[in-house]
């Protein structure tokens, strides 16, 4: 397909899981609604009382959703071309433990619904995902070469020390235990204005990266040494793209807790339709992420209405299954 | 980028030799696996780097693509110290055809061709009509353009490793690094990929290129390095470096250094290994008469399977004499077209007198060399006669027929080929003797 009638209709496809995702829930609102109460919103006139359900309650909800899925889905991105690995993927490599660890000890640390508190917990968050991001590639890379089971090992042992650090944070936390497991459940119920507007610049600065080196990312493809020989500082790229790594995934982390497999979903998805090259890959990945985590959120909502499930179940179930396809076809295909 | 304002590298000198190591120490970490080593390369000059496995040729050209560090002495890339050269930069000055193949992706041909101009576009440049057309000039060069609109990852890796080459090209280096370029190529694609490099030296590219192959590499290059034992202690024209001991010095090989029929360049043709017998061989001796071929693989299978070898009388240039003097097997010289004359014939016959069993190869017997059958055949003992007793054998007026006659009425073994001879040979010395030849 044509990259640019893949945008298109990646495009048009996130404009109707947005609107989908204010129409339905409990109450479904009709999209004339939806208009009325955006056009109210935007000019300041009187709300009307259903306004509040569109404008304070599921617009921040599938803003901040679609957020979150950009943000892993380009995580994704840039893990697997560094690795050259498909099964890269944040929450498969404990990047997304090491965040959530980050964020429990500032949620510990801290009290309130304040200011501070949605700044720090992000920071928390990064500070977690890029320490963990060092030590899992220190322990995969023996003899300086990261192959893919040493690199999925380190990940999971990683993963199961830090849950447990995490369990155990919240055991001497008793006071904000409520705060640290209702986060901890992964989710996107919390959403607010103040989280979309706390992790939309942490996206922003860390899209920078990928949008900027989509050939370099595809060089490294060929392999760190030929990367280097075709003019990529390999070494230096490698800490930035770590780093922008790390930095959107402890925006989604921090705001929504461990989702996991969106990051190694969604790209993989975009490959089969577009092929490996990054400059259509990133681009397309940000608006299937999008749309991936707004249909899934959408789920997790309404299949047990009232009943709200985790969003992170419902991407668990549709990316367990996924993650074992791709390495029994990894494994076949050698 | 702003440090490289702030302290701008000196520019690139086009007069400058492309490479030069002086006194350079190159390794890896702490580890130095090349020392001292000088060596320069100027434009539009080809150099084979040869050498035994894990010499450091490829350390070598790693320390010109910064993947090997620089221990030690200078390193100058175009007139540019190489520690001065950033990733891009370096990209634009050197290109490399990796051993290893890239790992391919499903990106087309002609993506990963452009993928070569990557160090000539800017952060957001899309490659446009120019680039394009230096890289389908890459693919044309390499015979590759047909496979433009196909997915790397289902080629051959022949059409890989001319792609990988393509990539290069299109990068529009002055220096171009070869690290065992045709290794995946078959023998068509091998001259074609050759040529190619051979032309755009001639056209002014300085090449580097590591090869097995020897012939290939001095029929190719200008001068070749030779890189052993952690240093590069030589470096000439092909001609000047190949010769028998440097291949037994480095290589550890015995062999036969020729010329090349059709080129003119040398060849070689490798005869054992090293050490043949680590102590002096003990075994029985044979004594063998051959001439233009007939007994090289005789002699050379004698030695390896332990026995003492010696020789008739043989002329030098002939590639039997080659084979023997490789071997280091007692033997007598003659000069070039000379015939043997009495004194030449005393020491042969003092020879076939000493040996265990004697082997008259199937060659034709003429003045010039009757008197090495007169020898073989009066010294009487055991003796192996291949090939027919038939006057076509005879250029030297009945007399050679005559010795081939009395020879087998003294009951001689008469054999077909080398391998049969082999088999009369380890009987015969065994009844001579009372032990076969020492195993080795």
């Amino acid at each position: 397909m044509r990259p640019s009638r893949t945008f298109a209709l990646l495009a048009l496809a996130l404009v109707a899981a947005l609107v989908a995702g204010v129409a339905l829930g409990a109450v479904a609102v009709s999209p004339a609604d939806i208009s009325g109460a955006l056009g109210r919103a935007l000019t300041g006139a009187e709300r009307s009382p259903a306004d509040a359900i569109v404008i304070d309650v599921r617009l921040p909800r599938v803003l901040l959703a679609a957020l979150v899925g950009a943000c892993l889905a380009s995580a994704g991105v840039l893990y697997q071309a560094l690795f050259r690995n498909a099964l890269a993927d944040p929450y498969i490599l404990g990047i997304s433990s090491g965040a959530g660890l980050g964020a429990v000890l500032v949620l510990a640390a801290t009290t309130g619904a304040t200011a501070m508190r949605y700044g720090a917990v992000p920071a928390g968050a990064f500070a977690g995902a890029a320490l963990t991001m060092a030590l899992v590639v220190r322990l995969a890379s023996f003899r300086g070469r990261l192959d893919t089971t040493s690199l999925l090992l380190a990940g999971i042992a990683i993963s199961y020390t830090l849950a447990a650090l995490t369990s155990f944070v919240m055991v001497f936390a008793r006071e904000q235990m409520s705060a640290v497991v209702f986060w901890m459940m992964g989710g996107l119920t919390s959403a607010s204005w103040e989280y979309v507007f706390a992790i939309a610049p942490m996206f922003l600065l860390g899209m920078i990266v990928p949008v900027a080196s989509t050939r370099a990312l595809n060089l490294m493809l060929l392999g760190d040494e030929r990367a280097g020989q075709l003019g990529v500082p390999v070494e230096r790229f490698k800490l930035v793209v770590l780093a922008a790594g790390s930095l959107l995934v402890a925006a989604a982390v921090s705001v929504s807790g461990l989702i996991g497999f969106v990051g190694l979903m969604t790209p993989h998805m975009v490959r089969l339709v577009l092929g490996p090259d990054h400059r259509t890959l990133v681009p397309a990945s940000v608006l299937a992420g999008a749309i991936l985590m707004v249909l899934a959120d959408l789920v997790a909502r309404t299949v047990l209405a009232p009943v709200e499930i985790p969003v992170g179940i419902v991407t668990a179930l549709a990316g367990g299954p996924f993650f074992v396809w791709l390495l029994v076809r990894q494994e076949l295909g050698r | 980028m702003n440090a490289a304002a702030a302290r701008p590298t000196p520019a690139p000198d086009p007069a400058a030799p492309a490479l030069v190591w002086r006194d350079a120490a190159v390794g890896y970490g702490d580890h130095t696996v090349l020392r001292g080593v000088d060596l320069a390369i100027g434009r539009g000059e080809f150099v084979g780097l040869v050498g035994p496995n894990g010499a450091g040729k490829s350390t070598l050209l790693r320390a010109v693509t910064g993947e090997a560090a620089l221990l030690g002495g200078w390193l100058g890339v175009c007139g540019v110290p190489a520690a001065e050269l950033d990733a891009p930069r370096r990209a634009r000055l050197v290109g490399v055809v990796p051993q290893a193949l890239p790992e391919p992706f499903s990106f087309t041909a002609r993506e990963f061709v452009l993928m070569g101009r990557h160090s000539r576009l800017g952060r957001f440049e899309r490659a446009d009509a120019a680039h394009t057309a230096i890289a389908e000039r890459a693919m044309e060069l390499t015979d590759t353009l047909r496979l433009a609109a196909e997915r790397v990852d289902t080629l051959s890796g022949g059409d890989l490793q001319r792609l990988t080459l393509a990539q290069a090209l299109a990068q529009e280096p002055r220096v171009l690094l070869l690290d065992e370029p045709t290794s995946h190529l078959d023998l068509n694609h091998r001259l074609q990929v050759l040529d190619l490099v051979r032309e755009l030296a001639d056209d002014g590219m300085a090449v580097l290129g590591v090869f097995h192959d020897l012939d290939l590499a001095a029929r190719y290059s200008d001068r070749l390095a030779v890189v052993a034992d952690g240093r590069v202690p030589v470096c000439g024209p092909p001609r000047d470096v190949i010769t028998p001991s440097l291949l037994r010095d480095v290589f550890a090989v015995r062999a036969v250094v020729g010329t090349d029929a059709v080129s003119g360049s040398v060849t070689v043709t490798p005869v054992l290994r090293e050490p043949v017998g680590s102590a002096p061989a003990s075994g029985p001796e044979v004594f063998v008469i051959g001439g233009s071929g007939a007994a090289a693989d005789l002699m050379r299978r004698l030695s390896l399977a332990g026995f003492r070898v010696s020789t008739g009388a043989l002329n030098v240039g002939d590639i039997d004499q080659a084979v023997a003097d490789v071997l280091g097997l007692q033997r007598v010289d003659l000069a070039p077209f000379e015939e043997m004359g009495e004194s030449d014939e005393r020491r042969v016959r003092e020879l076939a007198a000493r040996a265990d069993v004697r082997v008259v190869c199937d060659v034709p017997f003429g003045r010039a060399n009757v008197g090495n059958l007169r020898a073989v055949v009066e010294a009487g003992g055991p003796l192996v006669l291949a090939g027919e007793v038939s006057a076509e054998r005879d250029f030297a007026g009945g007399e050679a027929l005559a010795l081939l006659e009395r020879a087998a009425a003294q009951g001689a073994r008469m054999v077909g080929g080398t391998g049969d001879v082999l088999a009369v040979v380890e009987q015969l010395a065994a009844a001579a003797t009372g032990e076969g030849p020492r195993a080795r």
